[in-house]
Formats: C-alpha cells, sequence, structure tokens
C-alpha cells in the first residue's frame, strides 16, 4: 500500500520538548496510527497557529507531512487542553507519570485504538479523581494492554491465592508472588491493604474510582510497586513516576 | 555522516559544530568549511569563545550570566529591592529588560521542572531564593506559559506562600497582533480571566 505524503488523524500529544530556535519536538499517540514522532516547526512563536495544539497532554486534530525520520506538523487544531492539567501541580505529576509510561509501552506507528481510548478517559478522569489513584489505575490496566499485567489474585509461582496476604511484586515472577516464592529475587512488598487496593484499581468501573480511597502507606507501597515493576518489565528508568514519588 | 575523506582536524570541526543545538551535518559541515575559506572570521570567533569562557560566570545571587559578580541588576541602585522575577533562562531577563517596565530584581531557574525528563527541583536554580526573601514584598513568576512553566509556578507558589509574600504570575492572553480564530482554548479562557475593564 502506498502511504500518503499527507495525512490526518486525532492524537495526543504524549512528549513536547524544545528544538532549535523557535520548534518543538513532539511524540503523538494517534488514534489510526499509534505513537508518531513529529516536527512542529516555529510552534513556540507567540503568533504560531500550531502553539497551543502542541502543547504536552493536548488532544488535538493535526495534518501532518510524513518525512524520512520524522513527520512535520501541518495543522494542529485542538480539541481539548485539559486545563485541569495545567492548574493543578499533583495533576501535573500524574499525568506526565501516565503518558511517560505510555510512550515507554507503545511501539511506534502501531495502531491501538483502544489504549487511545483508555488515555483520553483518564486524562478526563484526571478532573475530579485522585490524581495519583488514576495513574495507578492506568498503569495497571496499561500494563495488561501492553501483556504485562501482573497476576494479582494468586501468586505467579505456586498458584496460591493471595487474598488477605502479604504478597511481594515481582518483575522477574511477571507479578506478584507470596512469601515462600519470593526467594532472592528482586521484589516490592505489599501489604493485603494494598494488594485489595491493586485489585480494585485493575477491576473497578472508570466511574468508580473517584470512590476509592487510601493513606500514605498504601499509596508509597502501590506507587512505588508499580515504577518499581514497570521499570524493571520495560527496562526503563521513568523520570516522572521517580520524581512523582519525591513531590507527593 | 561519513566523515572518513575529511581530515582529522576538520571532521574534529564538523563534529563539534554538530553537537550545537539545531545545528545538523550539513550545516556544520557548511560552518566548518566557511570559516577555513574566512580565517579572519574563524579567529575573531575563536576569540569570543575563549574571551566569554574566561570573563562570564553566573551571578551568585541571582544566577544570570555576568561578568562581575554581583551582576549589575543585584548590585544596582535605582532597582527596587522589594520585587523579585522568577525566570526560565537568562534570555528572559534580557526580554523583560527590554520592555523598560520592571525594575525590581531577578532570579533565575537555568530550567523548568519536567518531570518526563527527570529535571526536579535539585536541578534548577531554586533552593538559593529563600535566601533572598528578606525585604521583598512581591514574587513574579515569569516562567513560560507551558505545562512545566506551569508546573514549575505552582510548586513555587507552595512553596513560597508560607512567607507571606505576594505571588504572582505574568498574564497570560492573546499575543498583540494575534487572531482570536487561531488562538487555542487555554489562550482564550486565560485571557478571559485576566479581561480588564476599558
Amino acid at each position: 500500500m502506498v502511504k500518503m505524503a499527507v495525512y490526518s488523524t486525532d492524537a495526543i500529544v504524549i512528549r513536547s520538548r524544545e528544538y532549535g530556535e523557535s520548534d518543538r519536538l513532539i511524540t503523538l499517540f494517534s488514534r489510526e496510527k499509534g505513537k508518531i514522532e513529529a516536527i512542529a516547526k516555529g510552534a513556540r512563536k507567540p503568533r504560531s497557529t500550531q502553539r497551543g495544539g502542541t502543547q504536552l497532554f493536548t488532544y488535538a486534530d493535526f495534518l501532518l507531512y510524513r518525512g524520512k525520520n520524522l513527520d512535520t506538523v501541518s495543522q494542529a487544531q485542538p480539541k481539548e487542553s485539559f486545563i485541569h492539567l495545567w492548574n493543578d501541580f499533583d495533576r501535573t505529576i500524574a499525568a506526565s507519570g501516565m503518558v511517560e509510561l505510555l510512550d515507554t509501552a507503545a511501539p511506534k506507528e502501531q495502531p491501538e485504538p483502544e489504549l487511545f481510548t483508555l488515555t483520553l478517559s483518564f486524562l478526563f478522569l484526571l478532573r475530579h479523581v485522585d490524581p495519583y489513584i488514576a495513574q495507578a489505575a492506568f498503569a495497571l490496566r496499561l500494563m495488561h494492554s501492553a501483556g504485562y499485567l501482573p497476576a494479582l489474585d494468586e501468586c505467579g509461582d505456586c498458584g496460591k491465592s493471595l487474598r488477605g496476604e502479604q504478597a511481594f511484586i515481582s518483575a522477574e515472577a511477571g507479578g506478584l508472588v507470596c512469601a515462600t516464592c519470593k526467594n532472592n529475587r528482586a521484589v516490592k512488598a505489599l501489604n493485603p491493604g494494598s494488594v485489595a487496593l491493586m485489585h480494585q484499581l485493575y477491576k473497578a468501573d472508570l466511574g468508580m474510582l473517584d470512590r476509592l480511597r487510601w493513606n500514605k502507606k498504601v499509596r508509597e507501597e502501590i506507587l512505588g510497586g508499580l515504577c518499581f515493576f514497570c521499570e524493571h518489565r520495560l527496562e526503563k528508568r521513568l523520570h516522572a513516576w521517580r520524581q512523582g514519588s519525591e513531590f507527593i | 555522516m561519513d566523515y572518513l575523506h575529511y581530515p582529522r582536524s576538520l571532521s574534529d570541526l564538523i563534529i563539534a559544530f554538530s553537537r550545537l543545538p539545531g545545528v545538523g551535518p550539513k550545516t556544520a559541515g557548511r560552518l566548518a568549511f566557511f570559516l577555513l575559506q574566512h580565517s579572519g572570521e574563524a579567529e575573531d570567533l575563536a576569540e569570543a569563545i575563549r574571551i566569554a569562557l574566561r570573563d562570564i560566570r553566573q551571578c551568585s545571587v541571582c544566577g544570570n550570566y555576568t561578568e562581575e559578580d554581583p551582576c549589575k541588576i543585584c548590585s544596582g541602585q535605582g532597582r527596587d529591592k522589594t520585587m523579585l522575577c522568577v525566570v526560565e533562562q537568562p534570555r528572559d531577563v534580557v526580554a523583560l529588560e527590554k520592555t523598560g517596565e520592571y525594575k525590581g530584581l531577578y532570579h533565575v531557574l537555568h530550567g523548568v521542572l519536567s518531570p518526563m525528563e527527570g529535571i526536579g527541583p535539585e536541578q534548577l536554580n531554586l533552593s538559593p531564593i529563600f535566601q533572598r526573601l528578606e525585604g521583598i514584598k512581591e514574587v513574579v513568576v515569569a516562567v513560560n506559559p507551558t505545562v512545566e512553566g506551569e508546573a514549575t509556578a505552582h510548586y513555587l507558589s507552595k512553596l513560597l506562600k508560607p512567607f507571606g509574600l505576594k505571588v504572582t504570575r505574568l498574564a497570560h492572553g492573546l499575543p498583540v497582533g494575534g487572531d482570536l480564530e487561531y488562538a487555542d482554548e487555554v489562550t482564550i479562557a486565560r485571557a478571559l480571566e485576566g479581561r480588564r475593564v476599558l
């Protein structure tokens, strides 16, 4: 099939970096084409029409020219700018953690419409849900979508039920393991309350997430455990996750 | 790019140029060949770089680039020492000074918080700001209106509020000569928030 030189798609800006005198290098996560790298020329100039559409987290309609290494943004018409992510420091940090994980896990130019819808839903959810609850729930669902979902009900090795038990998250075992099976693996400990909440974060309807509550200890265990697991499975340091845990 | 056909010193020069921001291998090659053909300009450039590296340092008070420490603004008379303007880069000090509207002091962060790039408070010139708050009545946060800029502004305001200071943010809105039709919703929303009685 011949690839069109110019194409349009709706996409979320999942990374936006300054480049050169006034350009922006952006990473888009689009509904039809998955992850795309593009350059928006002159997008940092005050009068550029692409300025709003190329900001981090923005959901916009894009018209792009296909290039050898990078595509070039011709038009970027914002559909939703997620102002709530600009106005609240914790929401910025949580959304950064979410899109960083997406950027790391999603392969280039491979359409994943379900993951696209999930990401968009979570960016909207951040308006009223505890940002770090949303971040943890998104990470669990993204890891499932990418095929890395940790087994949450039972020990990944012996199959023992982990309900009401202390568990250990292990990247090597691909999920949770019991105290007997953890052996000498690199693991992070999770108390029974954290295991139960992780289960809810993964299973609950998106509309129910705003009813979930956690205390500082559970939050640190879950976010720390997920960061540890995702970094080991994806083999990349997650800067925004680590920074987030310093600020909370 | 294949530099095997160039003499070693020429390929080193091209590689050095290509490390500069926004300079690709082709431009780096053009710059290197230009300098070889214009030895006068090359000498001037080398001398200017040498002098700048020797004489310019960061002001120990505000973090701006200066030849004398503290810089002219920090030590200068006629500045309003009750106002402190926090900016991202030394270039932003120049942009604000050009307006002639601001007469207070500056503090240069040398970046903004960027969780995804791993830039946290420790990587910025942030903590010295708390040693400068004596006599300050207002802190103007003048970082860029991007998501990272806003995150930095909120973080800074959270840290500064307990000192009982007035913390303000530069107004956001439509650029002079801009077109409302092409403005994005964040810009229009901010412009509406900051509307003024005529």
